[in-house]
């Protein structure tokens, strides 16, 4: 087998969770001479898994089971406890949706905020800026306050700018989750070139279709641990049995 | 297309190429757009606020202390340096805190948003050296261009400083959250450590050497003796100062590098 574009090896990470997490130094101060167990939350246990340099991955789970703390340490923002991550290629994350915005700002300042940080140079970013205002039907409001936007405008607008930043590998969460029918459309169509012109992509998602229809592959996580990995059909119907749920729970899992 | 090192516990390095000028010049002005709301009346007002509190408080003093007429000069630059020292150092404290947003977002080094909060605070002291200098030739007591290049070298070791103690308490708010409390206190009484409202000689003498460690004293009192008095400390003095901002930096960059790389998980 040939190495990956991603290479995930053994990788764990934990959480102190927090009825013992001291967060002052007050609390410190106090607790000097009181030892409290640590309680520890694995979130992720010996996690190892390849991705093919072209290949869309899903990554499925029920809520907790360590998915977006995957995602966080694919794009480098958290830092695994013990195992190796290694990217053989520049990446471009799409987290956490609808927040990420100074709200204080307009949508164009928080362009060239965002997409300064996601690697953009100023120069790139004002010739785009229309683009990006444009693919996320936002012209009009270009001017005004985030503070004032919708979830589903400022969702849009992420997904806009991230489209727009991005590099080799994508890392995706919750992706065509946001937005009404056409809006999803046209991230469906610009992910379906941004695949074909041979991006490597890493998808999260709770809806059962989107993995059938856009991954090569899959795995399925239940409490940090891989449960099942292959065939994005047989990963899906081992996730419907693990949630016991026929329907697709997405519509309802979409609005955070 | 880059590859990363692959070392146990090592999560991905940086994956992007960041333009970092770009950055750099993109946080300070939305903060400064935030900060003032709007482009024009908010820099009239960033030029206005310490333009303002100069007149003030030198009316003032002028009124209060005739018979001296130096000590209200010595006043007002203490006062407006320690100013800076507060502003950015509290400024400092929060950074990377009132960053969450964007560091829950990209993997980008975070030295750049605690550099980038000194901005606003280095701004008004910019425009507070220009005005003092202005009064000081006006007054005919013009500094030579040495003793202002002096000045302008204690500056540049107090912004030194204030980085240090920024990068540090940055990372460690996070997993601290009453930091910046414990520092309002360590300020506020710092105010009186350092002599900005008393002159240094009230104090006897074999205690000056411990004033000094706090560093806002050094950078003050070095000040208004190349300004105000038209002395040059001595050589040793300087040499203490430049060792006092070098391990104060280097001990908050050490702080920095070790609490960084996790401080996303503490946001």
């Amino acid at each position: 087998m040939t190495p990956g574009i991603i290479e995930v090896r053994n990788v764990c990470k934990s959480f102190t969770i927090p009825s013992v997490h001291r967060s002052t130094l007050r609390e410190h101060a106090l607790d000097l001479f009181r030892r409290r167990p640590g309680e520890r939350l694995h979130v992720l246990d010996d996690v190892s898994f390849t991705v093919q340099r072209g290949e869309t991955i899903g990554i499925m789970g029920r809520n907790g089971s360590g998915k977006s703390t995957l995602l966080k340490i694919l794009a480098g923002i958290y830092l695994p406890d013990s195992g190796a991550v290694a990217m053989h290629a520049p990446s471009t994350a799409i987290l956490e949706l609808g927040v990420g915005w100074n709200p204080e700002l307009d949508a164009i300042d928080n362009i060239l905020l965002i997409g300064s940080v996601m690697g953009l140079s100023l120069r790139e970013l004002r010739e785009a800026t229309d683009e990006i205002l444009e693919f996320a039907e936002l012209e009009r409001f270009a001017r005004l306050k985030v503070l004032h936007y919708s979830s589903g405008m400022a969702s849009r607008l992420a997904y806009s700018i991230a489209f727009k930043a991005v590099r080799e590998i994508l890392i995706l969460d919750e992706i065509f989750a946001v937005g009404d029918a056409g809006f999803r459309a046209r991230c469906e169509e610009r992910y379906r070139k941004l695949s074909a012109a041979g991006h490597t992509v890493v998808l999260v998602s709770h809806t059962t279709s989107i993995v059938t229809e856009f991954c090569d592959k899959a795995i399925l996580l239940d409490q940090g641990r891989i449960v099942a990995e292959g065939h994005p059909r047989m990963v899906t119907d081992a996730y419907l049995e693990l949630t016991g749920g026929t329907a697709e729970p997405s519509e309802f899992a979409v609005a955070r | 297309m880059s590859v990363q090192a692959i070392q146990r516990g090592v999560a991905p390095g940086r994956s992007i190429p960041l333009h970092t000028a770009d950055v750099l010049w993109t946080l300070v002005r939305t903060d400064f757009k935030t900060r003032y709301h709007g482009t024009l009346g908010g820099f009239v007002w960033a030029l206005l606020k310490p333009l303002a509190m100069f007149i003030v408080l030198f009316s003032v003093f002028s009124f209060v202390f005739v018979a001296e007429p130096s000590y209200r000069l010595y006043l007002v630059l203490g006062l407006f340096l320690y100013e800076f020292f507060t502003e950015s150092t509290r400024t400092g404290v929060l950074a990377l805190s009132s960053k969450a947003f964007l560091l829950r977002k990209a993997k980008f080094p975070s030295w750049i948003i605690v550099l980038t909060s000194l901005a606003n605070a280095l701004i008004t002291l910019t425009i507070f050296t220009i005005v003092l200098l202005t009064v000081l030739a006006a007054s005919g007591r013009a500094p030579s261009p040495l003793h202002v290049a002096l000045y302008l070298f204690y500056l540049a070791l107090f912004v030194v400083i204030v980085l240090g103690i920024s990068l540090g308490a940055s990372v460690l708010f996070l997993r601290y959250r009453d930091l910046n409390q414990v520092w309002d206190v360590i300020i506020q009484a710092g105010m009186f450590l350092a002599p900005v409202v008393y002159p240094l000689r009230v104090i006897p003498l074999r205690i000056h050497f411990y004033l000094y460690l706090w560093p806002p004293t050094p950078i003050i009192q070095f000040s208004r003796s190349v300004l105000i008095d038209g002395t040059i400390p001595t050589f040793r003095a300087h040499v203490m100062l430049i060792v006092m901002a070098a391990t104060i930096f280097g001990l908050g960059l050490t702080i920095y590098r070790r609490f960084a790389p996790s401080a996303a998980e503490y946001l």
